[in-house]
């Protein structure tokens, strides 16, 4: 076995540890086929695959859009039906691979539950019914009452969710009418204070299409968290199991043994809410201890001095006691990160709002990796590709909004893609004023944001809700107007910039032609600007044309590009400091600040501090949750390829503490929070893989819509227990690990 | 230990289940024609006796071997999945297949059996046919009637042992993998035959003698299978775990208990009630009520037979080579 | 001819089942039916815990059972090494399925015949690697010709120290499984 380990292991301390380059893929394909009767033709070319077979078989380079990671997908199209998907070899994000989710897409395409016609809802809201209606009748519909909107209470009342590609063509019928009320799920919900967190320490996040770690390359990987292997982000996890193969330590902090933790050298079943804890106290070893890169924090960073003394007080004995992990283990884990520094990480996680402490936890994580220089080191952080692509806009800029956006509520640090949960806050109150309509694009709000009865009431609210979705979805089911968009394997969205350790650019086209009357968002949202009278910012003449033009712009063939799915951009790749590439902060002081100027000036803790959260009364539990490998929260559980292999969520419950409640593995149980919701039924497993004073949930479960026949009533909905949620001050995200709840056995 | 599997196959998770009560049947009726066969040779063959060829059991059963085992036959056909493929048993021979010279038995064993009837069939009956084909057929036969006997004797054997090797070969399937099966099914489709002998015959003195067969026979039974369950239970973990349903009460496998209950009590009981029987006076005739327990008892052999055929069948998929490693 | 083989990494399977859904999708099977499967078995007591995956498939026995039983020849050995089921000969009587000790068979819901993993041979025909293989996210399967000395299978198995399932049931299988437990540094 130690033979292995050495013929795989790549150098990290070498400059030349490349970045993973098409052609170094296409070296890396032929040799792992030995060069005997498997030398398999790489593929390069759709339609030179399709000449050498022959036949009525046709191959469609794609993007995948089962989950948000972008893989290129190639389509095999045998007499217009989609019969399997591949993995695009070009493609960094799929490396050839498609994860069990991007394989089942076509269990997407061809659901009979999909949504196929545009429909207008005749009864009383959530009562599922609905009239069906032509586009024109449709679009003419909600023009008309988005107008209705406008005119009694201006535009900004019309308010846009969106999440994934669909959204991009409403933000024309949004912002064209003069309102700023967009929001993603993406930022409050997910990855927001992760980005926050190290653009005040880095000035730049960790990207959000791709995390830049190197895990590759990296001999130590800290998990917070991130249960890769269960959080199955394609290329991600592949170089997970890659550093796993080769043998590098993995390190994972998580109350629950996940897949990642099986694959650790060290499991550090940490209490739920204390990282920050380990984390302050991971930097005073380091710093006392002399783990540090003395160079690097020298030359790139400011505040080290401050952050030594600040950290001082933070010993392994009192975090031992605060986070409920052995000494030794805090100290080892540590060490291991120093010992092999600076080809270690931190890895920055992505779902980031736990407990409304967020950011701060964020900082401290970037803080590590400054200390131990990981930023632009091989096995570390990777550096941005060097690109400059034009901005490409074939229409004209949006008009100044008619009133500021409320989508940032009080949080200096909000980012860009709004906050969901105050623009349903303003919804229900009217405050500072009234928001009447909303479009609902690609993402399932009701079971998407914490507190679901609060975006009931929001949704009882409005004059108009339109959905515009694939599937007949919770939320969808509360629409006035559903709009059937086809599925990414029928239509045409991007150009998409990838940014891997290079950039290039990637597409989507359809495989095949919309089923049903299903439309491209493209058209919807350009029809709908027609019906609006907002003409100027209607496409042209179609996307794929728009899609040419822009091509021509950035100087990539398109014709090539939907050949290969996949065109690198030549020499952008720059991914580890050099003497001639260096990296460049953009925080005020242009170094990475361990201490936050920014942060400073909003009057928010320079350095983390630690302060305990709430934790559960005796006989509750913290409710957590997270990924299954085959499903995406609730846009897959429908999916009959992913459904037979998941068909509900369980209850993660600590043996012991089933013995000593008695409830059987097994058992079908109900769980009720601290603001007594009760859930629905769920069946538990009795484990020795969770801590005992927290339960565990699959997200995505438990759909209430009749008209998802598979999914309907299987497993239980996490959501509609997480009634409380903390916000985090600095950036507004929504911290959901902070309802308990109880154990109630079923009569 | 923890184990979650994705991807099982129904039919072979949790446990397998791939035959049902149409084999079970199959496997009875195929032990049950052998037993006839022997039998009704044994019956026309029986030493210092003049053929009592007036005797149902010595023409009738020879006549109705060949309909069960059909039966049996049709019953194996209602479990195939692909009926319309039945035809490939018969265009290759698949040495090494129990199931492939097991279908070329049963063909080779139609012509012995066909004839075999034909020559038992008594005077009286034929004087009242047609000079047809049938009647000079039989007078064709007759003269082979010792010898065809003797070819059935043999050929009841081999089809009885049969329905055992048939489970038997699967070393995946603990419980079924064991010599001691064949022997078993032999022997119970040997008494369930002496059984039906038993209810068809007429006469005391050919009831009598079977009965006392059957003794033997049950006994045996009885004997192999203790021996297959100690056999099991002195072998390794799984086949010792194969064994487990039939010593198990809890709801799952209580079938399985049941099924040893009952052969614990109603497979002694039938020796009991034929001992009784044979130690008897029997100088007059018997009595209705002595030919009812006769009779009763050889229901309760028959219904052994079929229950010893459902457990196992079942039981055997219960059981699987090795565990998960 | 080549002997083909699958070495399965098992520190390398992150249990995604990409390699099932995959399998599915290229060989047409029905719903709820499966050639290949993921297990995770965890042992111990918290927080001591110690995992182990596994992604199984039919092993291509060199002593295939299933073969042996088969009445009709439809399961039948094959000069590349694989084990094969002719569909058109195939009854359905299933002893192969009873017979095969790694219950790697079924019979297909939708047409009748038994069916297992076949190694993809239409897809080795064309020079490609099996589906599961060619998806595998954590490169946990690696496929090749086991005769040939310079193939990653045979090098894969000269490097490291291998086992087969349920070697005593005398099987001989062609699939083998390497690096059970996660590597500790
Ligand atoms: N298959 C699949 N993969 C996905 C997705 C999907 O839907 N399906 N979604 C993608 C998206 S958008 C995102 S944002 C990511 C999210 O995936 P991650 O970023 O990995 O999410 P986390 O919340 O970090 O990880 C959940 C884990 O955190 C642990 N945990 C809970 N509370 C605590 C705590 O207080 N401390 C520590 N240390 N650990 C804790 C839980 O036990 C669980 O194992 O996944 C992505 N990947
Ligand atoms: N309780 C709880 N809440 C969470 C999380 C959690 O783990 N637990 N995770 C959080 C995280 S990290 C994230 S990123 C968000 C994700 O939140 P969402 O993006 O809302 O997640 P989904 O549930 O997948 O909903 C996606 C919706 O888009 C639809 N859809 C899918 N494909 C298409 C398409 O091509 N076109 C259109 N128009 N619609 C499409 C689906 O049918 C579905 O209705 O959820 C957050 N909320
Ligand atoms: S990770 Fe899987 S679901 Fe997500 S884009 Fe890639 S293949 Fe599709
Ligand atoms: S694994 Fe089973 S089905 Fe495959 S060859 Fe071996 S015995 Fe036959
Ligand atoms: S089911 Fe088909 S392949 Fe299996 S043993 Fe019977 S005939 Fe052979
Ligand atoms: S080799 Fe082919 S048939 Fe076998 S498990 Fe893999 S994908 Fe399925
Ligand atoms: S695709 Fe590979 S890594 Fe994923 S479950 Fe299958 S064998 Fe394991
Ligand atoms: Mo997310």
């Amino acid at each position: 076995m130690a033979g292995s380990f050495d013929r795989f292991w790549i150098s990290s301390t070498k400059e030349d540890v490349m970045a993973f380059s098409r052609r170094n893929f296409l070296k890396y394909a032929a040799m792992s086929a030995g060069g005997t009767l498997l030398a398999e033709t790489p593929f390069l070319s759709a339609r030179a695959r399709e000449k050498a077979e022959g036949g009525n078989v046709r191959y469609v380079p794609t993007t995948c859009e089962m989950c948000f990671w972008k893989c290129g997908v190639i389509a095999k199209v045998v007499g217009g039906e989609v019969v399997k998907l591949e993995g695009n070899p070009l493609h960094p994000q799929s490396r050839g691979r498609l994860c069990a989710r991007g394989q089942a897409g076509i269990g997407l395409l061809y659901d009979k539950d999909r949504l196929k016609v545009p429909m207008i809802r005749t009864g009383p809201r959530g009562e599922n019914r609905y009239k069906q209606a032509s586009w024109d009748e449709a679009l003419g519909y909600v023009a008309d009452k988005l107008k209705g909107v406008e005119d009694k209470y201006g535009p900004e009342a019309v308010a846009l969710f969106a999440h994934g590609s669909p959204g991009t063509y409403f933000n024309n019928v949004v912002r064209g009418m003069g309102s700023a009320n967009v929001a993603y799920p993406s930022f409050a919900q997910c990855l927001g204070a992760r980005e926050v967190a190290w653009e005040l320490t880095y000035g730049q996040g960790p990207n959000s299409t791709c995390e830049r770690v190197d895990l590759a390359n990296s001999r130590v990987i800290v998990l917070f968290g991130t249960h890769l292997g269960e959080n199955m982000h394609n290329s991600q996890t592949q170089e997970f199991a890659e550093a796993v193969g080769r043998g590098a330590k993995i390190i994972s902090v998580d109350p629950r043994y996940s897949t990642a933790a099986s694959k650790a050298s060290m499991w550090l079943p940490i209490k739920p809410g204390t990282d920050l804890a380990l984390l302050l106290t991971w930097i005073n070893i380091i710093i006392s201890e002399g783990w540090y890169d003395k160079e690097y924090v020298e030359k790139y960073t400011t505040g080290f001095e401050e952050l030594k003394k600040e950290v001082k007080s933070y010993t392994p004995a009192w975090a031992a006691q605060e986070t409920d992990l052995p000494m030794r283990q805090i100290v080892e884990s540590v060490r291991d990160l120093g010992r092999y520094a600076p080809n270690v990480m931190l890895h920055p996680g992505r779902h980031f709002s736990w407990h409304g402490n967020d950011v701060q936890r964020g900082r401290a994580m970037a803080i590590v990796n400054a200390l131990l220089g990981t930023w632009g080191r091989p096995g570390g952080i990777w550096l941005p590709p060097k690109v400059n692509l034009a901005g490409f806009s074939e229409n004209p800029e949006h008009p100044k909004a008619n009133k500021d956006a409320v989508v940032f509520g009080d949080y200096p640090f909000a980012g860009g893609e709004g906050l969901t949960q105050v623009l349903r806050e303003t919804t229900i109150k009217g405050d500072p004023y009234p928001i009447k309509a909303w479009i609902v694009a690609g993402t399932n709000l009701i079971k998407t944001m914490p507190k679901p009865d609060l975006t009931r009431r929001a949704i009882d609210n409005l004059d108009l809700l339109v959905a515009v979705d694939v599937m007949p979805t919770d939320t969808v089911m509360m629409a006035d107007v559903i709009l059937p968009e086809a599925t990414y394997l029928e239509r045409h969205d991007g150009l998409f910039t990838i940014t891997t350790r290079e950039a290039g650019i990637a597409l989507r086209q359809p495989a095949v032609a919309p089923m049903y009357q299903s439309k491209p968002a493209w058209w919807i949202g350009s029809e709908l600007c027609k019906k609006m009278g907002l003409e100027q910012y209607a496409v042209k003449d179609t996307w794929e044309g728009r899609m040419r033009r822009q091509a021509k712009k950035w100087g990539i063939g398109f014709d090539e590009l939907a050949d290969t799915g996949y065109v690198a951009i030549p020499g952008s790749a720059a991914p580890y400091i050099t003497a001639t590439n260096q990296p460049v902060f953009k925080t005020p002081s242009k170094k990475i600040e361990l201490v936050s100027s920014e942060l400073e000036e909003e009057d928010f803790d320079v350095i983390p501090k630690y302060e305990p959260i709430e934790q559960p009364k005796k006989g509750e539990y913290r409710l957590l949750y997270g990924r299954s490998p085959v499903h995406t929260f609730t846009r897959t559980v429908n999916n009959q390829w992913l459904w037979e292999l998941k068909k509900e969520n369980e209850v993660w419950l600590n043996k012991k503490e089933a013995d000593r409640i008695g409830v059987k593995n097994g058992e079908i149980v109900r769980l009720e929070n601290q603001d007594r919701v009760v859930s629905e039924p769920v069946r538990v497993r009795a484990t020795e893989r969770i801590r005992r004073d927290c339960v565990f949930m699959i997200h995505g479960f438990g759909q209430h819509s009749p008209a998802m026949s598979r999914a309907y009533n299987r497993g239980a909905d996490d959501q509609k227990l997480i009634t409380r949620y903390k916000v985090d001050p600095i950036c507004g995200s929504t911290g959901m690990r902070v309802n308990f709840v109880k154990i109630i056995k079923e009569a | 230990m923890e184990l979650t599997i994705t991807g099982a196959n129904a039919i072979t998770f949790p446990i397998l289940h791939i035959w049902d009560w149409r084999v079970a049947i199959y496997l009875f009726l195929g032990g049950l024609t052998g037993g006839l066969m022997t039998m009704s040779a044994v019956a026309n063959l029986r030493p210092g006796k003049v053929v009592p060829r007036d005797q149902p059991c010595c023409w009738r059963i020879p006549l109705i071997a060949p309909i069960l085992l059909s039966l049996g036959m049709f019953f194996l056909f209602l479990d195939l999945e692909l009926k319309s493929h039945m035809f490939w048993f018969y265009l290759t021979f698949q040495p090494l297949s129990p199931m492939s010279w097991g279908s070329w038995l049963l063909i080779l064993i139609y012509p012995p059996m066909i004839l075999y009837a034909f020559a038992v069939l008594p005077d009286e009956l034929k004087s009242g046919m047609a000079d047809g084909f049938i009647k000079r057929f039989a007078d064709r036969m007759r003269p082979h009637l010792l010898r065809l006997a003797r070819i059935n004797f043999v050929c009841g054997i081999l089809l009885a042992i049969y329905t055992g090797i048939l489970l038997s070969t699967f070393v995946a399937r603990p419980l079924w993998n064991s010599a001691i099966l064949p022997v078993l099914f032999l022997v119970s489709g040997m008494s369930t035959g002496t059984a039906l002998m038993i209810i068809m015959a007429r006469k005391n003195e050919v009831k009598l003698f079977f009965t006392k067969v059957d003794i033997w026979l049950i006994f045996t039974e009885i004997m192999v299978l203790l021996l297959l369950f100690y056999g099991h239970y002195t072998s390794d973990a799984v086949h010792r775990l194969a064994i487990m349903p039939f010593f198990n009460t809890s709801h799952q496998f209580f079938p399985y208990f049941l099924s040893i209950v009952f052969l614990g009590i109603f497979l002694p009981l039938a020796i009991v009630l034929k001992f009784l029987e044979v130690t008897g006076d029997h100088s007059v005739e018997l009595t209705p009520s002595g030919k009812f327990l006769m009779n009763a008892s050889a229901v309760l052999v028959l219904l052994g037979g079929l229950v010893v055929r459902f457990a196992l069948v079942y039981a055997g998929q219960l059981s699987g080579y090795g565990g998960i490693m | 001819m080549p002997k083909y083989a699958m070495v399965i990494d098992q520190s390398r399977c992150v249990g995604c089942m990409a390699c099932v859904v995959a399998c599915k999708r290229e060989n047409h099977v029905p719903p709820e039916q499966y050639r290949t499967r993921v297990l995770e078995m965890v042992n111990g007591e918290f927080p001591r815990l110690k995992s182990e995956m596994r992604s199984e498939l039919c092993n291509h026995c060199d002593h295939a059972p299933c073969v042996t039983v088969c009445p009709t020849g439809a399961s039948h050995k094959e000069d590349d090494g694989t084990v094969q089921i002719d569909r058109r000969k195939c009854v359905g009587c299933k002893a192969c399925i009873a017979a095969c000790p790694y219950n790697a068979r079924y019979i297909n819901e939708e047409h009748g015949y038994a069916d297992k993993c076949s190694f993809c041979q239409h897809r080795l025909r064309a020079g490609k690697k099996p589906a599961c293989v060619a998806t595998c996210i954590g490169q946990s399967r690696i496929f090749g010709d086991i005769d040939d000395p310079n193939s990653e299978v045979s090098r894969m198995l000269r490097d490291n120290s291998y086992r087969v399932l349920k070697k005593a049931a005398g099987t001989r299988p062609n699939v083998y499984y390497i690096n059970q437990f996660p590597k500790k540094s």
